[in-house]
């Protein structure tokens, strides 16, 4: 009897400390990224999620990750230089750039330059194509990147360093250290890129002149468990960099440009009964100085300073319900030597739910608004609906209506600013088939999105204004495949891309420039015991550069391949050395008119885990 | 005439060797200088022969093999036997002859971002803004045009369209609303002679009969070339709230400026602007309306810009404001060139 009493309070207690730690795992999950929503409110779209490894595998710069990853299309002034990407056929200030939850497009020209951003500084990096406006803000029409950073409690150390070496003296660092003891959880990397970047053409006796930059990255995620409910986080990034322009001709006037970028955000995460309550305070800022000639000490520069509080509230109504509202006022401080020095607060709300009806069909939906003096704000929402159909296809439909808000420049640009301005909106919708068999996956997606009031600047009299008045329609369709299998000792992955796109100026009647009908990206790897092998591909179909698609000017299209090598050694790969040869084909491209990329070209890297 | 130039270039490139026959001679008609985009393949020059022959993209067409122009031409300015043609953003000027096209030499030395040139005596002189914000660092290049060496005269002001006349360099002081001056420039001493205050920002100028016309955005101005001052009161063209008046000309006595779209003319010694245009033309462009503009041999030539990212148009109207002809030209067409 008392042996079975006992027993009881045993087994009840083993219950209850394996509810807690279910409880536990469950705020771990929670609190380990900071853009919960990715997660959580992006079942009805395609989410390519790109892990650390292959972000190891690929060149520092997001534009090249990006570039033979995912069907997004890059332009790019040079290697290394000026690089705005279109997502989806549209324009570089609609692809959103989200760290950690917040937008960090410039607030000055309302895009990101790809080129500024070093990827080995994050664990994540997340393409969530089309529209996301209600949840991210402004920029989210083609689709938003997501730079994520995890804060992880279990107790672990590692530290590691990876050097790479190469041609036009390119040299690559990022030092990385991820820790906890339980309470405290940090994980910090520093990069370092450089090159003379001072490469020949292919086939010409000219090379790139000019082209050299540096840049130093740090970005740090702390993460103090105060108890079981409570959770502070502090994420850190700050970029510095410097870039000289290349030049097409040799007699050009060399000009350079620096950016600085700072980003912090405190995050406090709280658990109570079915509610996870977070508050976000950020403080953001942004610098540019740009050189127009080389040899003078005078610049001209903008800056922006924003700070951002942030309430974020989710709630697990019932098993199958989750709402989630969020409140954000956002706050930013411009300056410059071109702008008028003006402020501007924005405040917003959105609210979000996810409904599973059943194990296999769910809908989410999400609405948003904003509230500021300097644009006329729309209301914005999205509805979806994912329905695993059978056990290997799952069908997807999206709508919603996002925005591109005017920029600083576009506002306050002295002179010509145009205070009066609405922001870019769309309509857009969406249709995925996503199939899996086995370890085979495609994602079939159809899109239409419809654009109006996009920002143009025009003469009002002696001064150039923007306005709204261009309407673009683009459509298209993209596929996206997995494959991979173990034979014995071997194993082999499979990826790729393609994107069909029709992106139509409808004043016109024709296609966009710099937006290609086709582009398709593949990976291979394949990797035997310590040894491994990769080789990528990236198809870009040629662009029109005339508005009246006078083909006699197109780029052409181009077929770049690089292949890598590696191999570890010591027990658990504690060291990694690797060979790359970078457009093995030595194909003679450019992805914008005059701008050539580097033809065949070499990288040595070793990565230490220690 | 797309279809013309696509065949003309069907010929080229089968045979380049029988390229020099084919083009014939480039006396006798106007260059229309294509200013493009950054990109270099929409910088490019149109010939229209006087009996209307044109031709795309001539320097291309007789020059395959030459470095090419560079991009954003500013301007030409021609000698006797050689035109010279500006490229701002590449910093440098292409010499052809001026008859044949053929290309002689490439000078790419003491530019920072060249606007204007003229010739004097064998040198010739090349206006350049540098820093685009700044006045007080313009300077002159000076060519010699023998051997095409360089060398640099500060000029210490806004400078812009450049002249000669009768020995003497004019310089407009005057960029986008900055600058309120002409300069008067010896080049047998290399200096400054003296600068003619104005009292607004011009923006084109012409001289004929020993007067300076000197045209802003809303007054005209005449100078008198041989006490250096300007005579009477300006006479208000256009009106502040207006596109302003821009692009002057003189020919036949008559004065011709723009604006908008719109072409004022009126008599040389008009002591009144004109209310009511002589013509005006349709334009699509934002960027581009009247990007180019002459007068020549009871012709008035208008360029329109365009989009400035694909082909577009001039049109040729009579003095009496009947459009003759519109003409399809290359990317961004801003001047003419008469030959």
């Amino acid at each position: 009897m008392t042996f079975k009493k006992l027993y009881l309070f045993l087994l009840f207690s083993i219950c209850q400390s394996a509810l807690a730690q279910h409880d536990s795992i469950h705020h771990l999950a929670v609190v380990e990224i900071s853009d919960l929503q990715l997660k959580n409110y992006s079942d009805s779209q395609s989410v390519l999620k790109i892990s650390d490894s292959i972000i190891n595998k690929n060149q520092a710069s997001l534009t090249s990750l990006l570039n033979y990853n995912t069907i997004i299309y890059f332009k790019e002034n040079g290697l290394g230089m000026v690089s705005s990407p279109s997502f989806r056929g549209t324009t570089a200030q609609q692809t959103a750039v989200v760290w950690n939850g917040i937008n960090i497009n410039s607030q000055l020209n309302g895009q990101t330059d790809f080129n500024t951003i070093t990827t080995r500084d994050f664990n994540s990096i997340s393409v969530r194509a089309g529209g996301g406006s209600s949840i991210y803000g402004s920029s989210a029409i083609g689709g938003s990147i997501h730079l994520n950073n995890t804060v992880k409690f279990e107790d672990h150390f590692s530290n590691s360093l990876r050097l790479n070496y190469g041609s036009f003296n390119t040299f690559g660092g990022n030092y990385k250290l991820d820790a906890s003891d339980g309470k405290f959880s940090a994980q910090v990397s520093i990069s370092r890129n450089s090159s003379d970047n001072d490469y020949d053409y292919v086939d010409s006796d000219d090379k790139n002149l000019n082209g050299q930059y540096y840049n130093t990255s740090m970005n740090a995620a702390i993460g103090y468990k105060i108890n079981d409910n409570n959770f502070l986080k502090l994420y850190s990034y700050v970029f510095d960099g410097e870039r000289h322009f290349s030049l097409i001709f040799p007699s050009e006037i060399k000009t350079k440009y620096q950016d600085l970028n700072t980003r912090n955000l405190l995050e406090w995460d709280s658990f109570f009964g079915r509610f996870v309550s977070k508050v976000k305070v950020g403080a953001l800022s942004e610098k540019y100085k740009y050189f127009d000639n080389i040899d003078s000490e005078s610049y001209t520069f903008g800056e922006v300073k924003t700070y951002i509080g942030k309430y974020d509230l989710a709630f697990q109504a019932t098993d199958a319900i989750q709402l989630n509202a969020i409140l954000d006022y956002t706050q930013n401080k411009g300056k410059g030597s071109d702008i008028k020095n003006e402020q501007r607060n924005i405040g917003s709300a959105s609210l979000l739910l996810k409904h599973n009806l059943t194990k296999k069909l769910l809908y989410e939906a999400s609405l948003r608004k904003e509230f500021t003096n300097n644009y006329k704000s729309p209301l914005l929402f999205s509805l979806g609906t994912s329905w695993k159909a059978a056990d290997f296809y799952t069908l997807k439909l999206n709508g919603s209506k996002n925005f591109r808000v005017p920029t600083f420049n576009d506002l306050y640009w002295q002179p010509g600013g145009n205070e009066n301005l609405k922001p870019e909106s769309s309509y857009q919708a969406e249709l995925g088939n996503e199939f899996r068999f086995n370890a085979f996956k495609i994602t079939l997606t159809g899109y239409y999105i419809d654009i109006k009031d996009m920002l143009r600047w025009i003469p009002n009299g002696s001064n150039w204004s923007p306005q709204n008045t261009n309407k673009v329609r683009t459509y298209g369709g993209e596929a996206i495949v997995s494959w991979s299998k173990n034979f014995g000792n071997h194993h082999v992955m499979l990826n790729g891309t393609y994107g069909y796109t029709v992106s139509e100026d409808m004043e016109k009647k024709k296609q966009l420039i710099y937006v290609p009908y086709h582009k398709a990206t593949s990976s291979l790897s394949y990797s035997w015991k310590k040894l491994s092998a990769d080789y990528q591909l990236l198809y870009n179909g040629e662009v029109f550069t005339r508005s009246d698609n006078n083909s006699r000017y197109n780029i052409d299209a181009y077929l770049v391949s690089n292949a890598s090598l590696n191999y570890g050694f010591g027990k658990k790969n504690s060291c990694i050395l690797g060979f790359q040869v970078l457009n093995l084909l030595d194909e003679k491209y450019a992805s914008v008119e005059s701008r050539y990329l580097p033809g065949r070209n070499f990288n040595m890297y070793l990565t230490l885990n220690f | 005439m797309l279809f013309a130039s696509s065949l003309f270039l069907a010929s080229c490139s089968s045979d380049d060797n029988s390229s020099n026959e084919s083009l014939g001679d480039y006396d006798n008609g106007v260059f229309v200088l294509n200013e493009g985009n950054s990109t270099i393949t929409t910088s490019s020059v149109t010939f229209i022969s006087n009996s209307g022959a044109v031709e795309q993209d001539v320097f291309r067409n007789v020059n395959p093999e030459a470095a090419e122009m560079g991009t954003l031409l500013q301007s030409m300015f021609f000698d006797d036997t050689r035109a010279f043609i500006i490229s701002g953003l590449a910093n440098k000027i292409t010499v052809v002859d001026r008859y044949t096209f053929k290309f002689i030499a490439t000078i790419s030395t003491d530019f920072r971002s060249p606007r204007y040139g003229v010739v004097v005596n064998g040198k010739a002189y090349v206006t350049n803004y540098d820093n685009y914000e700044v006045g007080s660092d313009d300077f002159l290049t000076v060519i010699d045009l023998s051997n095409y060496t360089t060398s640099r005269v500060a000029m210490n002001n806004w400078s812009e369209k450049i002249i000669e006349e009768n020995g003497k360099i004019y310089i407009m002081n005057g960029y986008f609303g900055s600058g309120t001056s002409v300069t008067v420039f010896n080049p047998a001493t290399n200096s400054i002679e003296t600068t003619i205050p104005l009292g607004f920002s011009p923006n084109a100028f012409e001289e004929e009969n020993g007067t300076l016309y000197v045209l802003g955005s809303e007054k005209l101005a005449k100078i008198n070339l041989s006490t250096n001052t300007v005579v009477g009161t300006p006479i208000t063209v256009a009106a502040a709230t207006s596109a302003g008046a821009r692009n002057l000309n003189i020919e036949d006595n008559k004065i011709y400026y723009t604006v908008d779209t719109a072409v004022f003319a009126m008599a040389a010694n008009a002591t009144a602007a004109p209310t009511v245009p002589l013509l005006t033309y349709e334009s699509q462009s934002i960027y581009g309306r009247m990007y180019g503009f002459a007068v020549n041999d009871g012709k008035i030539y208008i360029a329109d810009g365009g989009d400035f990212s694909s082909d577009s148009q001039i049109y040729i109207y009579s003095t009496t404001g009947t459009l003759l002809n519109p003409v399809a030209v290359g990317v961004g067409p801003n001047g003419f060139y008469f030959n």
